[in-house]
This record gives structure tokens, sequence and C-alpha cells, in this order.
């Protein structure tokens, strides 16, 4: 990471594939007849992609479903290696990939959220401060006493997000979360999210949702079966985008 | 060191929630277990006249059992954290080193009451007792070094756990514990292979020397001992670290 400012993120010539098979791990006998016989070849999640975005950035990932925008999302978080090529990013990374992901269900809220922090590198005096302004967020009321088994959908995913929320990134990477929880809410992490855009963090966010794209980024990335192309200004990018669905549809 | 200290406490509250015994169920099992070998062994058959018998089987057996059931609980255990490591960063070595503590945790409670009982009864206590902490360790490096190959390789290769499931009851059969190498046969290739080709035999030997001999295990066992410890974390840690990086993938 050395020479990377914190929310820089640099990629270069990144490819990485991945076999599409129903049985993910590899049995012995793959390995003693002869391996990955038979079966789909592998398919190109990224191909040759480079692009460098400043600290405080915004940037959204477009493309039709299997583009590659959320490998591309996992790379950056460091979850996936690349095959060939550079990725780094400077800071702290949080990925909110899957909101609550990895809660025990037979924790309480309060506990899930210390959980949940330690799995993104926060010690436990980070937690005690943010511990009720996580809370708070989340609106969970008395049930943050009580197992997340308990929980509503709704509750679970704003308690996720309260926590991935709360964890001062320097590139906080989206995955079509916001998706989430009533209007009120999305409105809430919306305007979660700008605050910590304007405190200077870097945005990196897959959505379908043009309006949102608009409304939270300054700056588009196409992908198209795992090929950068287009990257721009978002209303260039999103007609781009646009023109590029229609025909392919 | 707090990721690992949180996963530690979710595994024991999953372990004991909503069990009566709970921490008691790991006395239950040794002492079942103790209490039909020396019914078969100690009365019927005869085979053993060991002084306090009960007592020396179960030295063996709780070694034993903290070493198969750490293998066992590892083997699963990046399979069954599969969301955590899909979907963020951390160390993946604290998901199998915390299932491994866990169940150090509890070995080490049953291993007290019986290291009481034990030297109250045979009177036992002797300076060898302060060698019992290094031959602890040493085990809990050598489990942990097998336990994190068996876990990663295990994400990789399905057929592993059934594997390891397989060979352990042999494995158990043969290991020392319901009898010394040296009363069941004096022939010096099949001592080679029950003392020394069995890497958890020297541990069962030197647990039990100390504990039920009152005598420090001899040099060779307390070399072996360490030896098959560097060398387990040494060759697990190697193996983890070769192939982590694709684990987002397979799990």
């Amino acid at each position: 990471m050395a020479g990377l400012r914190p929310g820089e993120i640099v990629v270069e010539g990144a490819w990485r594939s991945f076999s599409v098979r129903a049985d993910p791990g590899r049995s012995l006998k793959e390995l003693v007849f002869g391996r990955m016989r038979g079966g789909p070849p592998p398919v190109q999640a990224l191909r040759d992609v480079s692009f460098h975005v400043e600290p405080g950035e915004t940037v959204a990932i477009v493309g039709r479903n299997g583009a590659g925008k959320t490998s591309a999302l996992r790379v950056l978080a460091g979850i996936v290696p690349l095959d060939r090529g550079r990725c780094e990013v400077g800071g702290r990374v949080v990925a909110q990939l899957e909101l609550g992901a990895g809660f025990g269900r037979g924790f309480t809220g309060r506990e899930n959220v210390y959980l949940n922090a330690a799995l993104h590198g926060l010690s436990r005096a980070d937690v005690d401060e943010r511990l009720d302004d996580i809370l708070a967020f989340a609106g969970l009321g008395e049930f943050a006493d009580l197992p997340v088994a308990t929980y509503s959908q709704g509750m679970f995913l704003r308690l996720g997000f309260a926590i991935a929320a709360h964890l001062d990134p320097d590139v906080l990477l989206v995955d079509e979360v916001l998706a989430v929880g009533d209007e009120a809410f999305q409105r809430r992490c919306e305007a979660r999210i700008a605050e910590q855009i304007a405190g200077g963090a870097t945005l990196v966010l897959v959505s379908h949702d043009a309006a949102l794209v608009e409304r939270t980024c300054s700056r588009v990335i196409v992908l198209d079966h795992g090929r950068l192309v287009f990257d721009g200004p978002v209303a260039e990018g999103l007609a781009y985008y646009r023109s590029e669905a229609l025909v392919g549809a | 060191m707090f990721l690992f200290e949180q996963l530690v406490r979710r595994e024991l509250r999953q372990k004991y929630q909503g069990s009566v015994l709970g921490v008691a169920w790991y006395l239950v099992n040794p002492l079942v277990l103790m209490a039909a070998y020396w019914f078969l062994f100690g009365v019927v058959l005869e085979t053993f006249t060991y002084e306090d018998y009960p007592l020396f089987l179960l030295c063996g057996l709780v070694v034993w059992i903290f070493f198969s059931q750490s293998l066992l609980a590892a083997a699963s255990s990046l399979l069954d954290q599969g969301a955590l490591i899909r979907k963020a960063r951390f160390a993946r070595e604290v998901i199998p080193a915390s299932v491994v503590s866990v169940q150090a945790l509890t070995f080490g409670v049953v291993l007290a009451l019986l290291a009481v009982v034990t030297i109250a009864v045979r009177g036992t206590l002797d300076v060898a007792l302060l060698l019992l902490p290094v031959v602890l360790a040493c085990l809990a490096a050598f489990v942990l070094g097998l336990a994190l190959a068996v876990a990663v390789l295990h994400a990789f290769f399905r057929d592993v756990a059934p594997i390891l499931g397989a060979a352990l009851l042999p494995w158990f059969f043969l290991s020392p514990i319901f009898f010394g190498v040296d009363q069941v046969t004096s022939n010096a290739t099949y001592r080679f292979v029950l003392e020394w080709l069995n890497p958890v035999a020297p541990y069962i030997v030197a647990v039990r020397d100390i504990l039920y001999g009152g005598d420090a295990p001899s040099v060779a066992v307390l070399v072996y001992v360490v030896a098959a410890a560097a060398v387990a974390l040494v060759v697990g840690r190697w193996v983890f670290r070769r192939m982590e990086s694709e684990l987002a993938v397979v799990v």
C-alpha cells in the first residue's frame, strides 16, 4: 500500500476469472484423476480493467447483470485476489456487500455490533466510542438487547447498515444495499453516505438506480462483460450506458 | 486480537446456549468412555492391571478428545463462517484458531479437575508437574497447526473431513490410551510404530507420566513433543497462507 494516499484507488490491468460450477469445492477425486474435467469454462469477470480514483471522488460502477461490477467491488475490498494485474487501495476500506453478514443469530444487537466492528478491524475502544451512535442510528429501541434472531428483516438490515456507516472508512464500497428498509431509512442512509463523502471519503457505488447514481456520484465507470467500456462524467456515462443497454436489449 | 476474542465468545455461546449441563457435558464424554473401557479391559477381560485404571484411562482420553474434537471442529469451521469470509477482509486464521481455543478452554477445565483428583488419589505431586504447562503448550500448538491445515484443505477439498472422521477411530485404538506401550509388546518394531509413528502418542505419554506416574517424561518424549509442535505449526501455517487467498471463492 506504500505511496497511496488514504482514499486513493489504483487498478491496473486487472484480470479475474471464476469457475462456474455447482460445486464450489474441488474434490480429491479430481486431483487424483485429472482435474476440472467437464463443466462450463470459467467466466471472465474482469478483463484488463484499469482505473484510478483520487481521494474523495465518488464513482459509480454500472453495467448489466454479470458485467463484473460485484467482482470489481470484491477485488477492491481485498476479499478476492486478482489473477493478473494490480489493485491497491489506500486507507481503511469498508465494503457494504451484504448487510448483517456474519451476525450471530443468538447474539443481541449490541453484541453483534462488537463482533461486526471487530471483523472490520476496529478495537474495543473504537466500538465503545461508537456504540451509542450506531444503536441510535439503527433505531432498535429495546430490541438492542434482544437476540437478532427476533428482529424483523428491516431491523436486521438497519443494524447492518448502521455498523457499516460508523466505521469511518477512507474508501466506502457499496453494492446495491441502499435498496433496503423504508423510504425514510433510505434517505438517512443516503444522508449518512453524503456526510462521509463530505468528510473526505471515497465512494465506489454499484447500482442500477440511475437517479441514485446521479445524486451521489460525479463519475461513472461502465463495465461490459468484464471490460471497462466507459469512464467519465456521470451524465455522459449514464447516457452511454442507456444507449448500450438499449442496443443489448 | 479483539476479533479473535469476539469469535471465541461467539463459539462458546453457541456451544453452551440451550444446553442444561453446559460445560459439564465435557466431563460426561470422557467419563462415559472411561467407564466403558474400564469395564471391558479392567474388569471383564482383566487385560490391564494398572492401579487406579480409571485415572490411567482418563489421562489419555482427555488428551485424545481435545485432539480429535479440535480437528473435527476446525475442518468445517471455514465453511461454517463462509458468510464472513465472503464479505469482509480479515485474517482468516482467527476462525480455526478460535475453534481450537474453545476446545482448549474446555480441555483446560477438564484437565485441571482430573489433575487435582489424580494427584490426590495417587499422591503423585512431584516437581515433574512443572513440565505439564510446557507439554500442554506444545500440545496446543501441535493441534493448532494441524487444525489450520485441515480447515483450509477441507474448504478446497470437501473430502478432507470425511477422511479425517474415518481415520480418527482406528487412530484412537492404536493410540496408547487404554494401554501403555511397555505392557502390550516387547517387539521393537511394534513399539516404534506405537510410540513414535503416531504423533499423538508422545503427548498422551507425557501427560500421563506427569499426572498419573508422578514422573518427568523421558527426554526423548519431551524433545518429540516440542519438535512435533514446531513442525505442525510451521507446516500448518504455511499451508494455510498458501491457500487462503482463494478462500472467498470456494466457501
